[in-house]
């Protein structure tokens, strides 16, 4: 019996949840959260408070006691006045979706949000969750805004949509739940999931990049190049940087030397997971070495490079590897 | 101190605060053990909060709850009913406690907190004690709020606050509901009788100990009157009327039913409505003698005293109609007779022959009741509240040895030498006299004014009322109590009278309380609908009640919708342009329209050109305007300056 409760339930819930999303489509970011769509609902104290007063309206009456019968209507009319309230703190909040963190399938990925609140008045205890799990709980603050964080567990590899998630708050009495239901449009990356260490890298390759156009000496001083985002903070040029002249980055000959490729077409044999999680693992390695490496997928190809923008482009472009897609790039 | 947002236990502190408020209403009435249980768990939950210890297993919870069960159950024989209930009540909040770790058990201690407050609201409605439950109320909410609010929580000021806010907002619509509530005629389940003792007039009298209720300043009843107030001298409030006397105390008449005698009624009647405090016995305390009274919630007994059906648990109002003249009883049934001829064997000798003296003496009842009356008057009777103890057969020590008393002691001496001279004679206790209220319009009779008397039987004429105080002091009856008292003896309200200032806050005082006996605790379905038909409506009727209740709902949520819009309303950030759009308007009226593809500089330029007489103010708008767009740092000032300049604008 009590499964087939469960499952009425579920049925009937699925059915609400997808007439809440014919009713209003895929959201926009930023958002701000309209009256109409905020659905509000006694909470099961609020049921009880209900019974509550119920009893007390009956004891009131029973007794003819005027001044228990008018506390229950103070306090009756107290939670209308709340569930008012409960319902103007969501009324006008505003969302944004920040920004993603990428993770490894098997790891939760991060979506960084922002609550923001242009009214006057203080919206406290705003909860988030998604899959009917509260994740945060946070106050936003008046005429401001207060940042959020909602994680996904990566089952795989690939696009992690930010699946529909609510935006909720009890305030103040905790006896009615407003909420919002928003289907947002957005995802963060799942890399792949790094395969364990043991197979050696593929060896140097010449051929590929100008890394060893410079690769005579060994830590010899070989010039500086404009400084890249995610170059290593140790190799800018200070001085140079002190006399006006912009940040560079130091070359030095011998330092990148160890050029890679790795490429897919360099394990035979494998499926298409496993390849991409040897790969994974090599990229991570190489750049934990600090060593240049390349990437070449079938239909991708990425230079050499050093840096974590490179690393986090190689990565990116395994986490959306399609297999026989007809993928020109991944950046 | 701050907590993290999602601290289970958050608000703690305040919910058994208002657990113990609740409570503390009710610690009088509430058996001692279970007071001094719940400060235990209370206390003993407060400290294992703070140092993390344990909370107590399943097991140990639920032998308590069930032993706390079975203890009230054996002390009251029932869980139903307001004492037994709030007891049940408090001790499952004490276990409540014991197992409270989240947001959730302690709102359910709030919950309780608040029935708790309920309870005592059921128990006593009276003002005096509204402030403190409201503000217990209050503080829950309060509580509950701290459990729920986040970090708008963290601060009892702004909680208050807000609270406060909160109970205002919700204020009309529980005025509306109070009004337009249909109010049914309860009980719908038995109610339990209560056993609590309160002050009041008792059904057996004692003369010779010491009675405390003539020192109690406490209101007995209030009545208004439609018409003219009778003087004080016809003010006799009847109450019990004992017949049976065992030579040291008069009691009612028990284990036997009398027949009932007729009244006949001369003058005109005195039409009023008395309005009396709880005093949970049946008592109407009727105007001697009360002729016509509503069928169905009084009756008259076979001594023509006014009972009520049920004890007068809580605030009663009886509209009556009495006459001060009347012929009560045109015959003696032979049961009373014998029952208000009834002496006890062998007590007071001296008083029983005193009785055979002056009926030997002067046969005529009413010569006898003149003797009877004059010996008072003129032997050296002293009127005191503080007569000398008198030992067994006090009658016979009071009349020849120390002659002192009040009212009991002559109603009492009184009526048993009437007895021993055969005339059938009994008490009647009550009240008599009262003060007007000039601030509420309507007589005042306190506890201090109660009174006993005497009746006696005359053959064609009825039960007569015959008061031997007045012999003694006439003044008692002429200007109460405190008139009839020497200066040195100790009298409720003697401050008052002294003191003019006190004696106005005392009155308003009582008038608030009487005010809101009349309107708030006594409304009920007739003054509803009294109420609706005062607001225009004709024969108004649940369809009545119903919309209004709907009316009101709908004005309070658009009320309340519209403040909280305007409560959560997005600031409006671009004042400067719509000063620029408030000026533009103003200069349109001149014949200035902004042009199409016209910027806000250059209109405001060519409108400086083509009118010289503002072009100084034009000038600096423009300035302002543009300092306060497109400046680094615009500043409330020039704002205002803005705001200045286009509203001093010409059209």
């Amino acid at each position: 019996m009590p499964r087939l409760i469960r499952r009425l339930r579920s049925l009937l819930d699925a059915r609400v949840q997808a007439w809440i999303k014919r009713r209003q489509g895929i959201d926009s970011d930023p958002l701000l959260l309209h009256r109409r769509r905020i659905y509000i609902l006694p909470t099961r104290l609020g049921l009880a408070y209900a019974a509550m007063l119920f009893g007390m309206v009956l004891g009131g009456m029973n007794y003819n006691n005027n001044l228990g019968l008018g506390l229950a209507f103070l306090l009756a009319s107290l939670g209308l006045v709340t569930m008012h309230h409960c319902h103007g703190t969501l009324t006008g909040l505003g969302l944004r979706l920040l920004a993603t963190e990428s993770a490894f399938a098997g790891e939760p990925v991060q979506f960084r949000l922002l609550l923001e609140n242009r009214a006057q008045a203080p919206r406290p205890r705003i909860e988030l969750s998604a899959n009917n799990v509260v994740q945060e709980v946070v106050d936003v603050p008046r005429d401001g805004s207060a940042p959020a964080q909602l994680q996904v567990v990566a089952t795989r590899r690939g696009r992690i949509p930010l699946p529909r998630f609510t935006v909720a708050t009890r305030h103040p009495l905790g006896l009615f739940r407003a909420w919002v239901v928003i289907h947002p449009e957005y995802a963060a990356i799942a890399w792949p999931k790094p395969a364990p260490r043991g197979l050696p890298p593929p060896g140097v390759e010449t051929d590929t990049g100008g890394a060893q156009d410079r690769a005579k000496g060994d830590e010899d001083f070989a010039g500086l190049k404009p400084y890249q985002a995610g170059d290593s903070l140790g190799r800018i040029a200070w001085k140079a940087y002190a006399r006006g002249q912009g940040l560079h980055t130091k070359q030095y000959a011998g330092t990148d030397v160890v050029s890679h490729v790795f490429d897919w077409d360099a394990l035979p044999g494998l499926d298409t997971e496993p390849r991409l999680a040897q790969l994974c693992r090599w990229v991570l390695d190489a750049h934990e070495h600090g060593e240049a490496f390349g990437l070449r997928l079938p239909g991708v190809l990425i230079e050499p490079n050093i840096g974590t923008a490179h690393r986090q482009r190689c990565l990116t472009a395994l986490a959306v590897f399609e297999p026989g897609g007809a993928h020109d790039s991944a950046s | 101190m701050t907590r993290p947002a999602d601290d289970p236990m958050r608000g703690f502190g305040g919910a058994l605060a208002a657990l113990g408020l609740a409570t503390a209403a009710h610690a009088t009435s509430l058996p001692s053990w279970v007071v001094l249980l719940l400060v235990a768990i209370g206390t003993w939950r407060w400290i294992a909060n703070r140092r993390g210890w344990p909370l107590p297993s399943k097991w140990l919870r639920g032998t308590i709850a069930i032993l706390a069960a079975l203890i009230v159950l054996g002390t009251y024989r029932t869980l139903n009913g307001i004492e037994a209930g709030t007891a049940f009540l408090a001790l499952m909040a004490g276990v409540k406690l014991l197992e409270t770790r989240s947001a959730r058990d302690l709102t359910v201690i709030v919950f309780i907190a608040y029935f708790l407050l309920f309870a005592a609201m059921l128990r006593d409605q009276r003002l005096m004690h509204v402030p403190y439950l409201l503000a217990g109320t209050a503080f829950a909410t309060a509580a509950l709020m701290r459990v729920h609010a986040g970090s708008a929580g963290e601060s009892w000021r702004e909680v208050l606050q807000r609270t406060a806010v909160l109970l205002l907002q919700a204020l009309p619509l529980a005025l509306a509901l109070f009004l337009l509530f249909p109010r049914l005629p309860g009980p719908f389940w038995g109610i339990a009788g209560k056993e609590s003792a309160r002050t009041g007039l008792s059904d057996e009298m004692m003369p010779g100990d010491v009675s405390d209720l003539s020192v109690s300043g406490d209101v007995a009843f209030r009545v208004r009157f439609y018409g003219d107030v009778p003087p004080p001298a016809q003010r006799y409030w009847r109450g019990p009327v004992l017949h049976e006397f065992d030579g040291r105390s008069w009691r009612r008449a028990r284990g036997q039913a009398f027949p009932l005698q007729e009244v006949e009624f001369a003058g005109a009647p005195i039409d009023y409505q008395i309005t009396l405090e709880p005093h949970d016995r049946p008592w109407i305390l009727a105007l001697d003698l009360p002729g016509e009274w509503p069928e169905r919630e009084a009756y008259r007994g076979f001594d023509f005293q006014l009972l009520s059906p049920r004890p007068i648990t809580d605030v009663a109002s009886f509209s009556l109609r009495s006459y001060p003249n009347y012929r009560a009883g045109v015959m003696l049934p032979r049961s009373v007779r014998n029952k208000d001829l009834q002496l006890p064997t062998a007590s007071n000798p001296r008083a029983v022959a005193l009785g055979r003296a002056l009926s030997a003496r002067h046969g005529e009842p009413q010569a006898v009741v003149q003797a009877m009356l004059a010996m008072f008057r003129e032997q050296p009777f002293v009127y005191t509240l503080q007569p000398p103890k008198l030992a067994d057969n006090a009658m016979d020590e009071f009349l020849f040895q120390t002659r002192k008393g009040f009212c009991e002691h002559y109603a009492s001496a009184f009526t048993l030498v009437m007895r021993a001279a055969g005339i059938p004679a009994r008490v009647v206790t009550g009240y008599q006299g009262g003060e007007m209220n000039p601030i509420g319009g309507y007589l005042l009779v306190r506890q201090s004014d109660a009174h006993a008397w005497s009746e006696v039987w005359i053959d064609g004429r009825g039960w007569l009322r015959v008061d031997p105080t007045a012999a003694v002091a006439p003044e008692r009856i002429e200007r109460g109590l405190i008139g009839a008292m020497g200066d040195d003896e100790p009298v409720p309200g003697r401050l008052r009278q002294e003191s003019a200032l006190w004696f106005r806050v005392e009155l308003t005082w009582d008038a608030m309380n009487d005010f809101w006996n009349e309107r708030i605790v006594r409304f009920n379905a007739a003054r509803q609908s009294d109420l609706l038909e005062r607001l225009g409506f004709k024969e108004p009727d649940w369809r009545t009640l119903g919309l209004g209740l709907a009316a009101s709902l709908a004005v309070f949520f658009l009320a309340l919708s519209a403040y909280l819009g305007w409560k959560f309303r997005e600031p409006s950030r671009d004042w400067p342009a719509r000063l620029h759009a408030e000026a533009s308007r103003k200069l349109k009226a001149r014949g200035l329209a902004l042009g199409p593809s016209e910027g806000p500089v250059a209109y405001l330029d060519r409108a400086a050109a083509s009118c010289p007489d503002l072009a100084r103010d034009l000038a600096e708008i423009r300035t302002v305007y543009v300092a306060l767009r497109y400046g680094p740092r615009p500043t409330e000032a020039d704002l205002r300056r803005l705001k200045h300049l286009v509203n001093r604008l010409r059209t």
